[in-house]
């Protein structure tokens, strides 16, 4: 199940971070989003030590951690997409699959005139298309 | 000497016997070999040694005694394998233990591979008892088989990592996390769980540690498998640490849990003392007393639990977390991972706080905050910042209490966390990140610092225990946390203004608190103290405060009311005089709430202001600093006031053009008309007007170069005014291109001047910048000098033109025509016949307007053979050297200079010599006055001569 997704911007600042878990752990979902960006700088810095390959956007299982597995995608225009799970049997195909969507209805929102890029994300519409996306995920 | 035989069961491990040879003395060699026979002795097993070469001998003795150990370990496992093999028994503690056996046994071999084999084989025939063994209590059960699979998983991971496989260590520690993770038993006493589960990552994480230092370059490993992919961060100890960690918090408040929640538990039941570690690993039992004798019993899950919570609360749990993590912040600090680091020490601050002790809290705490604060984190950042106010009230810093109150409450917060987002129950101190909760701090700082003195007395309620009546004082500057507090956006309506005349002034504040902010008053200040000015509420009593910026006198405005809506922006405009010229620039904004505190926010051009770029206060509608919404793009908090108009002329002599190589004087005068000048100073600057912009490339030399073309060679002090300057102590600064010279103090209607002289050396316009600058009004301290700039710009010329060409020689022999007939390229180097007088034609022209006096020509050869430098005196003739073109043939010339006098006679002679006979023609000479256009023409008559064809010769002069 997958608990959070979050996108992260250039300065790793948050622009859009939404956890769907009943438990209370939205705090502690925050920080493992945040800590994982200590992960993707490194495949970012270091891509040949980690073996991703350049111009690969998905980056991966970016750690585990206690009971959550974090997965990481790269735009081109170096925002983040993070993803944490619950899932310990997690298929690649779905991960990406799950990215490719996310990142479709990311780009729908900033193409929105009034959205300031660099701002927080504020869209419902891509509110609800997320949790769309979360809700189909791993069904097919 | 007969050492006994390892097996006392079996004889096929023959006893080593060694012989000293004393005993071989004795007996005799074939009595020992009847001996060894009957004794059915290995001849390898009977040594003989030599007391005297005992060090020789013990060699000998280590390797047949580990030769036999090999067998013997060998032959033990094979046994114990085969028990193994035939199942002989279906229990699985029995083939656990085989397995275990053969594993220390094959480790006694050094052989590695059939020890992890065997270790791996125990440890997964251990996990299949779990749920199946019923030989113990429940409890201690499932506690034996931990204990035995941590033993296991130590061994397995210690071979692993020796061997320097630390890929499989790793992928083979996380099978282990996976096959315990859902193992707790008891959940009323979940805290063994953590407790094992915290142990097994400390261990790992110490083995990873320890192994680190052999294995190098683990990144270039094959990170994991298709089935169980790594991270890098898995290959860290810190990783481990943290988790270990983790998990021991988790112990931690499970236990206290447990213990606040059972009365049983809270009794230290003085039976569990005799409770002991059995002989067994992972087994407990009782000492008793039978009478004399005392024996181990085993023990109930009850007295077990009694036991362990006894056990877990001796442990000061918290020292442990904070070492672990701090070995984790450390190491990821020492890794870069700044996010890691920043919540590994989030983590060990919480722990502090939890040990209440709030100085250390605050050291780690202050880590995690700037990082969040740097990369917008708001709901960290929140969490945060809840944490360490509460470390600064317990600390009694009441500043920071109220610095990081306000910080809180300016929180870009989105309101809908309120029922949305951040649902989490488990708050730090700070609570839920919602406008409500944020109206509520508001409401606590508030009323701290801005209720009457009366109420002070009541401040321990808010947990400080001391007055605080002390004034309260925060400065907020550009990159302040606190800047969305108080943000103030100042713009003057002008970009110049002249001075003692009124300009506008607007003054926009924002604050991004959660509820209405009165001032009472506000100190508005400038770099020109003078200028700064106070706006009063109306409402508020007006309260006689020192202030040390606004002066008593100084300009007062009064509002109805100043009342800072969140959100909004309160703009208020007003006329400042400035009585000074240069830059006026505003400073900051001091707001004054209540008695005792005050914010001073640095002012801000709203052309300049900008968001902090991670932290957005997105949910808000954005509006204007100023109404004038040109003002607000491009207002600034600065602008320039005019000098007031120079009274005082200063004109330059002289124009031009100078002439390279004079000395050019430009008289300077300095007249006053209507101001007195003191201290004044006059800068003289010569600039090359050159670059204007057509330019050749190699015009741009460096100015150091460019300097030498034109200088200024002195200044000649002021006629007449020598004791003024002495007076003054003058300056008289002279460089190539820029002078500096005082003027001396001159009384309304005087006036001084000084020449300048310049120098030309070469061809060049040069631009003459002189700028006097003056103080109208005495030397007073505050005074503001007068500049007066004038400029001029000067060409310099060459005063003439100097021209030479030789003469090629009259045709004496017209048959020899061809011989001195001029090289083709006789422009260049002309050739000159051998032993001929030849004639040199030197022309000066003057270029200039005026007339020049030409003093003297000299010719130089610079070849070696020709010393014959010759000088050209003209005697005294001076004036205009029109160009003396028109040389007739067979005119010769030495002294080349022909001087036209105005007002006086010239004559002009020259020989002929006639080659043919009949009319000829002479000369003809034109006289051509510039200036005033007048022209000679002889007649016909006079310009022919007629020349016989007889032998005398004919002479003639014309005029």
């Amino acid at each position: 199940m997958i608990v959070c997704v979050s996108v992260v911007g250039h300065q790793n600042n948050p622009l859009y971070i939404q956890s769907f878990t009943d438990a209370d752990d939205a705090l502690k979902l925050h920080h493992v989003v945040h800590c994982s960006l200590d992960v993707i700088e490194e495949r970012v810095n270091n891509p040949k030590k980690s073996g991703t390959t350049l111009n690969e956007a998905f980056l991966g299982l970016l750690y585990p951690t206690l009971n959550y597995k974090v997965y990481g995608y790269l735009t081109n225009t170096k925002v983040k997409f993070i993803l944490v799970t619950t899932d310990l049997d997690v298929r690649d195909t779905d991960v990406r699959n799950f990215f490719r969507k996310f990142h479709a209805a990311y780009v729908d929102a900033v193409s929105n005139p009034f959205h300031v890029p660099g701002k927080k994300i504020t869209s419902r519409t891509f509110a609800q298309t997320v949790s769309n996306i979360v809700g189909s995920y791993g069904l097919n | 000497m007969v050492y006994p035989p390892f097996s006392p069961f079996s004889l096929e491990y023959p006893p080593l016997i060694t012989l000293s040879q004393l005993v071989l003395e004795v007996i005799s060699e074939d009595r020992l070999l009847a001996l060894r026979k009957r004794a059915e002795l290995d001849s390898k097993y009977v040594l003989f040694l030599n007391h005297s070469e005992l060090p020789l001998s013990l060699p000998r003795i280590a390797s047949a005694f580990s030769e036999l150990a090999l067998a013997y370990y060998r032959e033990e496992a094979r046994r114990i394998k085969s028990r193994i093999e035939k199942r002989s028994s279906t229990s699985l503690d029995l083939i656990v233990r085989y397995c275990f056996k053969v594993a220390v046994y094959a480790e006694f071999r050094r052989d590695w591979g059939e020890a992890l084999k065997f270790y791996e084989d125990a440890y997964h025939s251990l996990h299949e008892m779990i749920g199946t063994s019923t030989r113990l209590p429940a409890i201690q059960r499932l506690v034996e088989i931990k204990t035995i699979a941590e033993l296991l998983h130590f061994k397995i991971s210690t071979l692993l990592l020796h061997g320097g496989k630390l890929t499989e260590a790793v992928i083979w520690f996380h099978q282990h996390k996976s096959s315990y993770d859902k193992v707790v038993g008891s959940t009323e006493y979940i805290f063994l769980h953590w407790e094992w589960m915290s142990r097994q990552f400390l261990v790992f994480a110490e083995l990873l540690e320890a192994s680190s230092a052999t294995v190098q370059s683990f990144s270039s490993l094959n990170q994991g498998t298709a089935q169980i992919p790594l991270t890098e961060f898995e290959f860290y100890p810190a990783y481990y640490y943290q988790l270990a960690a983790h998990y021991l918090q988790n112990k931690k408040s499970a236990l206290e849990l447990l213990v606040s929640m059972s009365v049983a538990a809270q009794e230290i039941d003085g039976s569990s003392e005799s409770i002991t570690p059995s002989v067994y690993v992972g087994q407990f039992s009782q000492l008793r007393e039978k009478g004399e004798a005392l024996t181990l019993h085993f023990i109930t899950d009850e007295e077990y639990i009694r036991y362990a919570i006894s056990e877990a609360k001796r442990f000061q749990d918290s020292f442990e977390i904070v070492a672990w993590l701090k070995k984790s912040y450390e190491s990821f600090t020492n890794l870069k991972s700044r996010r890691m680091a920043a919540f590994c020490a989030f983590e060990i601050a919480r722990e502090y706080f939890g040990l209440s002790d709030p100085s250390n809290a605050k050291f780690f705490f202050d880590i995690t905050v700037n990082l969040y604060r740097q990369e917008g984190w708001v709901s960290l950042l929140w969490e945060v910042l809840g944490y360490l106010r509460e470390c600064s009230r317990n600390l009694g810093a009441f500043k920071d209490f109220v610095e990081l109150s306000l910080e809180m409450v300016a929180l870009p917060v989105t309101s809908c966390d309120d029922f949305g987002n951040l649902r989490d129950k488990t708050y730090g101190p700070g609570g839920p990140a919602t406008v409500s909760r944020r109206e509520s701090i508001h409401r606590e700082v508030f009323t701290l610092f801005c209720r009457e003195t009366e109420l002070i007395s009541s401040t321990e309620e808010s947990g400080f225990k001391f007055a605080i009546d002390s004034p309260l004082h925060l400065e907020i500057d550009l990159v302040s946390p606190l800047r969305p507090v108080l943000l103030a956006s100042v713009a003057f309506h002008e970009q110049m203004i002249k001075p003692r005349s009124l300009c506008s002034i607007t003054l926009s504040l924002l604050s991004h608190l959660p509820l209405p902010v009165e001032i009472d008053h506000l100190e508005v200040q400038f770099n020109q103290s003078t200028c700064n000015f106070v706006v009063r509420n109306s409402q508020k009593p007006l309260v006689a405060s020192p202030s040390s910026t606004v002066q008593s006198g100084s300009q007062e405005e009064n509002e109805p009311s100043l009342v800072l809506v969140p959100n909004n922006w309160l703009r208020l405009t007003y006329a400042i005089k400035p009585e000074k010229s240069g830059k006026l620039e505003c400073l900051s904004v001091l707001a004054k709430l209540g008695t005792r505190f005050t914010i001073s926010s640095r002012a801000e051009s709203p052309a300049a202001m900008e968001d902090s770029p991670v932290w957005k206060h997105e949910n808000y509608v954005q509006s204007l600093p100023t109404k004038d919404p040109i003002l607000a793009v491009f207002g600034q908090k600065a602008t320039q006031v005019e000098e007031p108009e120079p009274q005082v002329d200063v004109s330059l002599g002289a124009s031009g053009p100078a002439l390279v190589g004079e000395n050019f004087t430009m008289p300077i005068v300095v007249t006053s008309k209507g101001h007195a000048v003191y201290s004044g100073e006059l800068k003289i600057n010569l600039v090359d007007v050159g670059g204007g912009g057509l330019f050749s490339p190699r015009e741009a030399e460096p100015f150091s170069l460019e300097s030498h073309h034109v200088e200024i060679c002195g200044i000649d002090g002021a006629e007449g005014n020598d004791e003024s300057e002495s007076e003054t102590g003058n300056i008289k600064k002279i460089q190539q291109s820029f002078g500096l010279v005082s003027v001396p103090n001159l009384k309304e209607g005087e006036s001084w001047s000084c020449k300048l002289e310049i120098k030309w050396h070469r061809a060049k316009p040069v631009m003459l910048f002189v700028s006097l600058g003056y103080l109208p009004q005495g030397s007073e301290a505050n005074a503001q000098k007068v500049h007066i700039h004038k400029s001029l710009q000067i060409e310099g010329k060459m005063p003439l033109v100097i021209n030479n060409r030789f003469m090629l020689p009259y045709r004496r022999d017209h048959l020899l025509l061809n011989r001195i007939k001029p090289a083709p390229d006789s422009e260049d180097i002309s050739s000159l016949p051998l032993n001929e007088k030849s004639v040199l034609v030197v022309s000066a022209k003057n270029c200039t307007e005026i007339a020049l006096k030409l003093m003297c020509m000299s010719i130089e050869l610079d070849d070696e053979q020709g010393k014959t430098s010759c000088l050209i005196q003209q005697g005294g003739g001076g004036g205009e050297t029109s160009g003396s073109a028109n040389l007739a043939p067979g005119e010769e010339f030495k002294s080349n200079t022909v001087s036209v006098l105005p007002k006086s006679e010239h004559v002009l002679s020259y020989k002929l010599v006639p080659l043919t006979c009949g009319q000829q023609q002479l000369p003809k000479i034109t006289l051509t006055s510039v200036r005033y256009s007048a022209e000679f023409q002889p007649s016909t008559i006079a310009s022919s001569v007629f020349v016989f064809p007889s032998a005398p010769q004919a002479n003639s002069t014309a005029k």
